[in-house]
């Protein structure tokens, strides 16, 4: 469950990306935030995996005051618990699909057994097995978002989060993601898209379609 | 950073292969050398005193020896002349194992063989004395190659020969070598020495070998010097290397954090590749050097510890690496490394990856 | 001034240390001036960071400086060689004021950096970073004692002068002058062993009741105990001779480098044991910091005990 209460954040020069929001994500439930870029949806987002501190404000996972925490703890929880595709999906073009896939595991030592255990499960999921040692740089459009989100559930989180997931897709792959987005809904994952795509407003599984605007909450 | 672990490890091997050549050279020594002086200048001594010496208790020998050197005009370079008496024991080896010389002959080493063929003597040797009179000398025999640093051009002959030469009365000799049997005992004895013979100099061998010991040190130490120089213009040029934060190396690092690596993660990976390096680097560095030194028999380099006095110009450097020098060169080249790049590796680590995906 | 290439390493490592060591302290000092934890601000992320460095650069000193002080203590014996009289590093030791006050100066550094890197660990594994400010107080003083030392280092080695003769360790330690050393050397084996045996025991049972307060005190007595006894009775079966009385010697290939190992065992019982009695720790952490030092106290009383042992056993009779 996340909280977000009297959340203010403030960038340098006085810009105001956020101002006294409180919002609640109840766990499993899959949340739509609609906004235009610079709304501050992306900002929530950041908030909750701990990615930037808030200016004023309290920001609460599980009961844990991850704003109120060390750096390396943030990391630790983010590491355990958050999932994040990113709109540019920030893979590393270098290293294949599964040498990304498992960066997050790195810092954790698990065993070999273990990582490819864990390895497998994923590629399967995401339907890209097949690519398992191709550099990210020679991968389709699709095959990369795949790999980013395979990224995103290496280590189970509870908690996914995708900013823009669909910005760089054409309809065909657009529809491919909620296909898989409704797969991680089962799964009672607590999801939250960041996203100003249409597509997404009016779907079934969507439990609740929050409007972002100027750094406030609208609906 | 392999280059210049290897430079370092050969200038040290190479001084530690010195050190312990010395070390056997000073080990044939005499104990104790007892050289008489006028105003504090080194003279002769009348090889009677050599009974004097014998009566203290604990001496088990003294030799009046008689040596010096003769300088070589064609040449242009020193001789040095050992003289042998044909019943004496010396404590040099050498020395020893050259008996038999017949009169009026004496015995070279290859380095004088050659110096004398250049100047068209073959067979003999005229020595020219103070007042232009000749003492001509037979080459009997060449000596084969010794390991000694010192005596390169070196001559042995028969007391009277060399008396002759140095234009020495009979009872003069250049000095009185003694031999302790119980070593515990050499600085005592050399004071009671000090005693009965108030105007010489008394050198004892420990002094000598301490004496070469700090000059080998100050040697390296100067090659430390540069070293050291050389180190922090290393030290800046890796910091400038791994500090090199192009935006990909940054927008990595900024993925990483973002999936969950704390800062200090990040140093780890740093810190092992950093390790990794300079350890492997220290290895491979020692192991060049090991080939360069023993054998190649380190070119260039040992030229400069050896200068023209001491050169033996097929030197073979002994093998003797020992534990000291190899933790001496690993504190040299590992921490300063891992130094190098804690401050550019925080940098890196703690980048805000936030800033870093927008 | 003697100058081997052992000691200018040192100078270099030590110049090294001097640099790192006043970064870390300007950042302590900026940390301890502005650190807010509760502040979500520019600057105290900027702390925060700063922090890292900080732990970063005193844990690096410290793993260097262990085998470095070992590094130290070889080469003062290599200067024994050219100190005329001198046999092994005692006599160097010996030769100059400044040279026991640097040892025991050293020795109590590591001691107090090996603490603050239980502090640190405390600390990290703290989500309020409760430890910090602490942290970073402590090291303000360790930076002044690393100083010191350093400076110390710098006297004493430029003041061994090769013309000076040295006693060997055969006077310094011997029983007969009428020093407190040689008073304390001469005591009976037996209420020396009878204080050692019975400090150890007294150990195990504080240990198991967990008195940590007591604990930590006997820790400190054991250092004390140990070295007197070691450098008393022990000692003389290593080197098999009931006078050599030599904290040194058995540091030497002779003898197997023992010494290293002993020192070495002594130092973490010692350490983990102390490092009860002042950190707060958790109950899985202290019960770990009892098991090692117990641990390690327990070989260095084996190992030391083997060798008057086996001396009989070898040979039918005591020194």
């Amino acid at each position: 469950m996340i909280k977000l209460i009297n959340t203010s954040k403030i960038y340098d020069k006085n810009v105001v990306a956020l101002d006294a929001v409180n919002i609640e994500f109840k766990e499993g439930e899959l949340i739509v935030l609609k906004g235009v870029s610079g709304s501050g949806k992306s900002t929530i987002l950041s908030l909750i995996a701990g990615l930037i501190k808030p200016t004023t404000g309290e920001v609460l996972v599980n009961e844990k005051k991850i704003s109120k925490i060390a750096d390396h703890f943030v990391s630790s929880f983010r590491q355990e618990n958050i999932g994040f595709v990113f709109q540019k999906y920030n893979l590393i073009n270098t290293l294949s699909v599964a040498e990304n896939i498992l960066l997050p595991l790195v810092p954790l030592n698990l065993t070999k057994v273990e990582l490819k255990s864990r390895l497998e499960n994923v590629l399967k999921l995401f339907d890209i097995e097949d690519k398992k040692d191709t550099l990210v740089k020679n991968l389709s459009g699709g095959e990369q978002q795949r790999t980013a989100i395979a990224r995103a559930n290496i280590n189970s989180p509870k908690i996914i989060l995708a900013d823009e997931p669909t910005a760089n897709l054409d309809e065909k792959l657009s529809l491919e993601f909620i296909d898989i987005l409704k797969e991680l809904k089962s799964q009672k994952r607590t999801i939250i898209l960041a996203t100003h795509d249409p597509l997404f407003f009016e779907l079934d599984f969507v439990d609740k379609v929050i409007q972002v605007k100027n750094g406030q909450i609208i609906s | 950073m392999t280059l210049l672990v290897a430079l370092l490890a050969s200038t040290l091997f190479i001084s530690n292969a010195m050190k312990s050549e010395y070390n056997t050279i000073i080990n044939s020594y005499p104990d104790i050398v007892i050289t008489n002086q006028k105003a504090l200048r080194d003279t002769t001594i009348n090889e009677d005193e050599v009974y004097k010496v014998l009566s203290i208790k604990g001496v088990s020998s003294a030799v009046a020896r008689v040596w010096g050197h003769y300088y070589f005009l064609n040449g242009d370079e020193k001789f040095l002349i050992l003289g042998r008496d044909e019943f004496e024991t010396y404590s040099n080896p050498l020395l020893n194992a050259s008996s038999n010389i017949a009169k009026d002959s004496m015995l070279v080493s290859k380095e004088v063989k050659k110096s004398l063929q250049k100047s068209y003597y073959t067979e003999y040797f005229n020595f020219i004395k103070a007042d232009g009179s000749i003492k001509r000398l037979t080459i009997q025999k060449t000596l084969e190659r010794s390991n000694f640093l010192e005596n390169s051009a070196l001559i042995i002959m028969n007391n009277d020969s060399a008396k002759e030469i140095f234009e020495y009365d009979d009872h003069e000799v250049t000095d009185l070598s003694v031999s302790v049997a119980n070593k515990i005992e050499v600085a005592f004895i050399a004071a009671k020495l000090k005693i009965l013979f108030p105007s010489a100099r008394v050198s004892v061998k420990d002094d000598l070998r301490v004496m070469y010991e700090n000059i080998y040190n100050l040697r390296s130490g100067f090659f430390l010097t540069i070293f050291i120089i050389t180190f922090f213009t290393f030290f800046i040029i890796i910091y400038d290397k791994v500090s090199g934060l192009n935006s990909e190396q940054r927008r990595e690092i900024g993925i990483l954090k973002a999936l969950g690596w704390r800062v200090g993660d990040v140093l780890n990976t740093r810190f092992y590749e950093g390790a990794m390096i300079s350890l492997v680097s220290y290895i491979l560095g020692i192991v060049l050097a090991f080939i360069y030194v023993y054998y190649f028999n380190a070119p260039y380099l040992k030229g400069i510890f050896l200068n023209n006095y001491d050169l033996l110009k097929d030197f073979r450097i002994v093998f003797n690496i020992d534990f000291e020098t190899l933790a001496l060169l690993f504190f040299l080249s590992v921490p300063i490394y891992i130094a190098a790049t804690v401050i550019p590796s925080w940098r890196v680590a703690t980048l805000e990856a936030d800033e870093v995906m927008r | 001034m003697t100058l081997t290439p052992e000691i200018l390493t040192i100078y270099i490592l030590d110049l090294l240390f001097l640099f790192f060591a006043i970064i870390a302290f300007i950042l302590s000092l900026q940390i301890l001036k502005s650190w807010n934890f509760e502040a979500t601000t520019k600057l105290q992320y900027s702390l925060q960071m700063k922090s890292y460095l900080g732990s970063t650069i005193i844990k690096y000193m410290f793993y260097i400086k262990l085998p470095l002080f070992l590094f130290f203590i070889f080469t003062l014996d290599k200067l024994s060689f050219i100190l005329p009289g001198a046999m092994c590093g005692a006599g160097v030791v010996n030769s100059n004021e400044y040279a026991t006050v640097l040892l025991f100066l050293k020795l109590i550094n590591l001691y107090l950096f090996a603490y603050w890197i239980v502090l640190d660990k405390l600390d990290m594994q703290d989500e309020q970073q409760r430890y910090l400010k602490q942290k970073f107080t402590i090291f303000i003083a360790l930076f002044t004692l690393l100083v010191l030392e350093i400076v110390l280092e710098y006297i004493m080695f430029s003041s061994i002068d090769v013309k000076d003769v040295v006693d060997c360790c055969g006077t310094i330690f011997s029983t007969n002058d009428n020093t407190y050393l040689s008073k304390a050397l001469s005591l009976s084996p037996r209420i020396l062993l009878s204080l050692f045996y019975m400090n150890f025991s007294l150990l195990v049972l504080s240990a198991i009741f967990r008195m940590r307060y007591i604990f930590s005190l006997l820790n400190l007595l054991f250092i004390f105990i140990s070295l007197l006894s070691l450098v008393a009775f022990f000692g003389t079966y290593i080197y098999e001779l009931p006078t050599h009385h030599c904290p040194f010697c058995f540091l030497q290939q002779e003898y197997s480098y023992i010494g290293y190992f002993l020192y070495g065992v002594l130092f973490i019982g010692t350490f983990n044991g102390l490092v009860v009695g002042f950190v707060e720790f958790s109950k899985k952490e202290i019960s770990r910091h009892y098991r090692v030092s117990m641990f390690f106290n327990l070989m260095y009383i084996i190992v030391v005990t083997l060798y008057p042992i086996l001396f009989f056993i070898r040979n039918g009779v005591w020194l």
